[in-house]
């Protein structure tokens, strides 16, 4: 009981001394003060959530089970409302997002603090940093490798990994499906998106805001072009590929409406708002 | 005052240093390597920035069999110093297991001025162009992760990653970027032809090969263009698709039907000692390849427009223009090159 009192006690002095911290912060910014953005990707599928092994039915007529939803995002920026942007070091803004793996979140740490209101981010990786060579990517090619996010018969990444089985009319069930989105030597598909955020992230010292991202995985083969995966059979038949010529052009485009900001959470410790 | 008093804590604060470090091994200064640029070349086409201890370690990879699966096959299996770096007298590059490719090795030369590499352009980065032949099932079949894994247990590859770059480290990236700096530093421009055209000793040419010469500016160096005889594009130059390959060329990177059996134009550099000839090594010597040209093209809908004249097709060429172009080819061989021990490896 005596040592419970004395835990509470040193809990309540904590925590007076960290909500006074804070709440300085928050009437007034220290520019010199830095803090972390956690972006989480929430996968779904159409306004559903995704579930691996789950079937989904799609505008073309066609149902898609998703096995695999990897994806590279990267070269993130943070702007605030007046327009200015704090871009984040290009050496450490490459993240692997894995349904699979449960790799949902992109940590950027260290941003100065300040209220932001939009995030830019590439989908895929940029040519300028692919024309540097792997030098410049070090452990990233490791760890897109151990994702299955590279493409080694021509060399580069896979920007999207969107695999799984469907079904179609005429079809038999079941066939495998693999989409895999990327540049390569001919076309660069690497796209970028600005979001906006519908509430502030505010950026403080010891507060890591959370802006929660909907990745909607439908619009990958279904939203402003529409790919049919029966379109793409292998001459077997026995599967779909889609990994180059046009699709990967449309591809580029529709991901440029698979993301949205869904909320911000701020105040890590949850003692705002 | 102060200055003096920093001084003697610098000095204070150095002594445990320098001490540790005469008794470690002695660490040699990484020096740069100038990649000389000859005065008849276009520019280069890639980022360069090599060093002597990077070359070096990238010149012992490109010879050690461990970047393969089973430890067999090293990058100089298939590209052998006195064939230009090619897999001479084979028509496919050979792989782990006694397995065959299906494309004809190329040289490796003159690669920082080039923009496209593979026969399909498989890569357009020298630092990353390595990955393909390394992780191919029938060529290497290995990861780069794999050869990190393995390189770090040999303590003599420790020592040379910890020289070579400045993070020190045995990974995947060090791997390729040694790999590149050494591909970077082979240069073949020191042939009759080069010495012809840079007006140095040694560059006169016999009535014949510049009888070739005049021939070859005429009719191929709109596609085997500038001093390094590519223009580094795709064309399909009218080679009937073998049946058993179809091998759909520059398409399979791209996706695009109009790309379908479209090749990277080679370099002719050293071309006399590449034998066999075209992307699947089908032709044995340069007559066949002129024969090819003069009388064995095949119309299809993606055949360059350069060799479709009005419905005759290919370069029309008599025996003594192909003789003559032949001698013009073979001006383009590099002794130094091909003998450079800059590039042997000897452990």
């Amino acid at each position: 009981m005596k040592f419970q009192l004395k835990n509470t006690a040193a809990v309540l002095a904590a925590t007076a001394l960290f909500m006074s911290c804070s709440s300085d912060d928050s009437t007034s910014v220290n520019p010199e003060s830095h803090g972390d953005v956690e972006v989480y990707f929430d996968n779904g599928v159409g306004g559903d959530a995704l579930t691996l092994g789950t079937s989904y039915t799609n505008s073309n007529g066609e149902s898609l089970t998703i096995n695999r939803l990897n994806y590279i995002v990267s070269n993130f920026v943070l702007i605030k409302a007046d327009g200015s942007e704090y871009v984040y070091p290009k050496d450490d803004s490459y993240f692997v997002i894995s349904a699979e793996a449960g790799m949902l979140t992109a940590h950027l740490e260290n941003i100065p603090a300040g209220d932001y209101k939009k995030v830019r981010f590439g989908i895929g990786v940029d040519q300028q940093r692919y024309l540097q060579g792997e030098t410049a990517q070090q452990s990233f090619w490791d760890l897109a490798a151990a994702h299955d996010m590279t493409w080694t018969w021509s060399t580069g990444y896979r920007f999207i990994n969107f695999e799984g089985t469907f079904t179609a009319p005429g079809l038999n069930n079941g066939l495998i499906f693999q989409v895999h989105q990327g540049s390569n030597t001919a076309t660069d598909n690497y796209r970028e998106v600005t979001l906006d955020l519908p509430t502030t992230a505010r950026v403080r010292e010891g507060e890591v805001p959370s802006v929660h991202v909907k990745t909607n995985a439908n619009v990958i083969l279904d939203g402003q072009q529409k790919i049919k995966l029966s379109d793409n059979l292998n001459q077997a038949g026995t599967g779909a590929a889609v990994m180059g010529g046009e699709n990967l052009i449309k591809i580029a485009g529709n991901t440029l409406n698979m993301f949205s900001v869904d909320h911000v959470h701020n105040g890590g410790s949850g003692h705002h708002e | 005052m102060p200055r003096l008093l920093y001084t003697a804590i610098a000095i204070v604060l150095l002594l445990p240093l320098t001490s540790c470090s005469e008794d470690s091994e002695y660490v040699p200064v990484n020096e740069a390597m100038e990649l000389d640029i000859p005065s008849n070349f276009p520019p280069l086409a890639q980022e360069v920035a090599v060093t002597k201890k990077g070359f070096e370690l990238g010149r012992k990879l490109f010879y050690d069999g461990r970047l393969s699966a089973d430890g067999t096959v090293s990058c100089s299996f298939c590209h052998e110093q006195g064939y230009a770096f090619t897999h001479h007298g084979h028509q496919f590059s050979h792989g782990i297991n006694n397995q065959e490719g299906t494309r004809n090795a190329p040289p490796v030369q003159n690669m920082a001025f080039q923009s496209e590499y593979f026969y399909d352009g498989a890569s357009n980065s020298l630092e990353m162009l390595s990955i393909v032949p390394i992780h191919n099932p029938a060529e290497m079949a290995e990861t780069l992760e794999g050869i990190a894994d393995k390189l770090k247990a040999d303590s003599e590859y420790t020592r040379l990653f910890s020289q070579a770059f400045e993070d020190g480290q045995v990974s995947s990236g060090n791997i390729l970027k040694a790999l590149g700096q050494f591909m970077a530093m082979m240069v073949s421009a020191n042939s009759k032809y080069d010495k012809h055209v840079r007006n140095e000793p040694g560059g006169s040419l016999t009535q014949q090969e510049l009888q070739g010469l005049q021939l070859f500016q005429g009719k191929c160096a709109s596609c085997h263009a500038t001093d390094l005889f590519t223009d580094s594009s795709f064309r399909n130059n009218g080679l009937p698709p073998n049946p058993f390959l179809n091998d759909k060329g520059r398409e399979i990177v791209t996706g695009f039907a109009s790309d379908r059996y479209k090749f990277k134009v080679p370099s002719l550099r050293n071309i006399e000692k590449t034998a066999p000839y075209m992307h699947d090594g089908r032709f044995g010597s340069l007559e066949s390849v002129l024969n090819f040209y003069s009388s064995g093209v095949l119309s299809s809908e993606t055949l360059d427009p350069l060799l479709d004249h009005n419905g005759v097709l290919g370069i029309p060429l008599d025996t003594n223009e192909k003789a003559a172009i032949i001698a013009f080819l073979k001006t383009l061989t590099d002794e130094e090159f091909l003998n450079n021990p800059l590039f042997y490896f000897r452990t």
